[in-house]
């Protein structure tokens, strides 16, 4: 009942949300056009079906993880530990198989449960202990990658089955298979955030904790359940990663976490919370994969391509607060 | 019960934590190590000789390299190249795409386009070469950052009719055409070995300054190391392993650690990578310690000249990699002008003259160069 009163109490300001929100994603919309029109014109071979889908097999790990990020973000918290969690989850997969004699589908279950775990560790002592997020994951950003190479002795296990590629290197109706897992994920991630309590509470938690606890939201079990699922997905892109690349190392996932806070921030998630959507965050991941893509097959060295994703960055965000601000004036 | 849980948790991690760094990575990799033939009454330097001629003793294998699929055919025509180094920033890559730039200025037909990612990742070099094959480019000089990682995007290259060289750091056999091996892993480990032997005694304790544990180069080189120490040293004390990641700054921080952790008991560091050489030198040399402890490394004349001067590296182990890139080059414009076919024995190299192969598909550059006081400034790279 409550509930039901909320919901008709929101379009007004409901409206003016999605407005915002529209023009945010819009502005990112334009600018993609913009990059691909003149990617394309620089280069031939950028607009082809076979490298676009090959692009998609390289951004799924990232966007993977970009999904509980775009949550976590939004209740003004952050994860810095989720690159570390592949590295430690992809070398328990081959651990346990190759070391510990472990049929290859159950270390696969492992995977992801182990990478659950180490999410599920995170939000306790994020949740009860009250360490602030940024302190909890930059420690465990250490101690998840310490563990990945003190376990696997920094060796790597190699030589898969045929089947176990099929994941991160073979296509099924027509796409590169992992992408179908980003799909599904992106789907259900978008609707629990945009039509359901749960959605609405984690933005009333980035907009307002305090607030949030009064207004009767269970943060605390949202809280555990968002790095829960980020340490999840970092488990099950660590799976996707492994099979991609046909190895497990311990280094894997380095530097992962920027990659993914780089997608979630350019989709116009804002660091302070309370703002963001997963169609802004999957729009930012392509913007930037499009972006690396084009600029080397137009010719443009390694470290120049980054700095001019930088550069886009910065514009899409300084673009951002200025209709925000014309939109708070008006 | 929930924070029984939670005490549970943080019991298990921090127990977990301690035992996962209590034993120390071993940096070596599991393949089959074949220890050259102790030094007996030979000097060193003979020694390294001796690492060639075993090698030639094996080069009856035939060819398991790789061909690509319906390339081209641009036989003394113009070609664009990639030249894929494990980082770009560092000195020792610096000077591979010199060299390179050399053999291409020579030739006339090549143009080599430089374009590594910024850090030794495996992960972005797969992601260069599926976008240089895309780009459309006629062939590939890579350095691998990890051997089997890298594999299947050079046999998407080779699919597509793209010529794949590798130098440095190999690849799977069957991912490219021929490997350009700088010296032999078990001839570079005589050399470090004997070396430090020489400096320290055979009795001595010596820790290792490796780059990340997890490189394939420096792993194959401690595992041949070991074995070549257990067979003509065995009271040789290895103490630890420790990585550096390719930061000269870490290496520093690394000695002084060691040195503070094993005070004289430390008498030699072995330094695995370029940038740990220097680094783990000017540290000792900052302590004043190099009485009693001395850096033996891989690295470049350039960088490790006042250590070697100063005494704290008396010696340094190496090739050349100017001219590791410039019989690169060679051997990809030989691939592409169909003059290097598989079962050949050797390749005509510029100023290089003529290098043997090795190993059914492997180009020997020559025997490692030993660095000291005597030769050092004959050499500027």
């Amino acid at each position: 009942m409550a509930m039901r009163e909320a919901e008709q109490d929101r379009p007004s300001l409901g409206l003016q949300l999605r407005d915002l929100v529209l023009r945010q994603e819009g502005v990112l919309v334009a600018i993609m056009v913009i990059s691909v029109i003149v990617l394309s014109i620089t280069s031939n071979n950028f607009l082809t079906t076979d490298n676009l889908l090959n692009q998609a097999r390289l951004l799924t790990e990232v966007g993977l993880i970009a999904l509980p990020m775009t949550y976590i973000i939004i209740t003004a918290g952050i994860d810095l530990s989720v690159g570390s969690i592949l590295g430690f989850s992809a070398v328990m997969l081959g651990w346990l198989w190759q070391e510990q004699g472990l049929p290859l589908e159950l270390a696969i279950v492992a995977c992801l449960g182990i990478g659950t775990l180490a999410g599920l560790f995170n939000g306790l002592f994020i949740v009860y202990v009250k360490v602030p997020p940024i302190i909890m994951t930059l420690a465990t950003l250490a101690l998840y990658r310490g563990l990945a190479y003190g376990i696997s002795q920094a060796r790597s296990a190699r030589g898969y089955p045929d089947w176990f590629f099929r994941f991160g290197a073979g296509d099924f109706l027509g796409l590169p298979t992992q992408l179908w897992f980003l799909i599904v994920g992106a789907i259900i991630s978008g609707l629990l955030l945009a039509r359901t309590p749960f959605g609405r509470g984690l933005y009333a938690i980035g907009n307002n904790e305090v607030g949030a606890r009064f207004a009767g939201i269970p943060v605390d079990r949202y809280l555990l359940m968002i790095y829960t699922y980020a340490g999840f997905m970092s488990g099950l892109a660590a799976f996707v990663f492994t099979s991609r690349v046909s190895t497990t190392r311990a280094d894997s996932g380095t530097g992962l976490e920027l990659d993914v806070i780089a997608a979630v921030v350019l989709g116009g998630t804002s660091i302070m919370g309370g703002t963001g959507t997963i169609t802004g965050t999957m729009l930012g991941l392509v913007l930037i994969q499009l972006l690396k893509n084009g600029l080397s097959l137009s010719g443009v060295k390694g470290d120049a391509t980054i700095v001019v994703i930088g550069v886009v960055l910065i514009f899409a965000i300084l673009t951002n607060n200025f209709i925000q601000k014309r939109l708070q004036r008006a | 019960m929930l924070k029984r849980t939670l005490i549970a948790l943080i019991v298990l991690a921090l127990v977990a934590g301690p035992l996962a760094f209590a034993a120390p990575a071993k940096a070596q990799d599991d393949l089959p190590t074949s220890p050259l033939e102790c030094p007996g009454e030979e000097m060193a330097a003979d020694a390294t000789m001796a690492a060639d001629a075993t090698a030639m003793a094996e080069e009856a294998m035939t060819y398991d390299g790789g061909q690509p699929v319906d390339a081209p055919d641009k036989a003394g025509q113009d070609i664009r190249v990639l030249d894929l180094p494990k980082l770009i920033g560092i000195a020792y890559f610096s000077a591979t795409t010199k060299g390179m730039n050399e053999a291409a200025e020579e030739l006339g037909n090549v143009e080599v386009v430089t374009d590594a990612p910024t850090e030794a990742n495996v992960d972005d070099q797969i992601t260069f070469i599926e976008n240089y094959v895309t780009q459309g480019i006629d062939g590939i000089m890579f350095a691998s950052n990890d051997p089997v990682a890298i594999s299947p995007a050079l046999r998407r290259a080779l699919e597509g009719g793209v010529h794949v060289i590798g130098f440095d750091a190999n690849s799977e056999p069957d991912a490219r055409e021929w490997f350009v091996n700088q010296a032999t892993f078990n001839g570079m480990a005589k050399a470090l070995v004997d070396s430090m032997v020489e400096e320290v005694g055979a009795d001595g304790s010596v820790a290792i300054i490796t780059s990340s544990l997890t490189a394939p180069n420096q792993n194959r080189w401690i595992s041949e190391m070991l074995a070549y120490s257990e067979k003509c040293y065995p009271d040789l004390n290895y103490l630890e392993t420790v990585p550096s990641e390719e930061d000269q700054q870490l290496a520093f921080q690394r000695a002084q650690e060691l040195v503070n952790k094993y005070g004289d008991e430390l008498d030699g560091i072995f330094a695995m990578s370029s940038v740990a050489a220097p680094g783990g030198a000017d540290a000792l040399t900052q302590m004043g310690v190099c009485e009693d402890t001395v850096v033996i490394g891989i690295s470049t004349p350039n960088q490790m000249r006042p250590f070697v001067k100063n005494g704290c590296a008396p010696k340094v182990v190496l090739w050349n990699p100017v001219d590791l890139g410039y019989a690169t080059v060679y051997v990809m414009r030989a691939v592409v002008d169909g003059t290097l076919l598989p079962g050949a024995t050797s390749v005509e190299a510029g100023r290089l003259g003529t290098l043997p192969v090795i190993n059914g598909s492997e180009i020997l550059l020559g025997s490692p160069t030993i660095f000291t006081t005597d030769n050092i400034d004959d050499f500027d790279f």
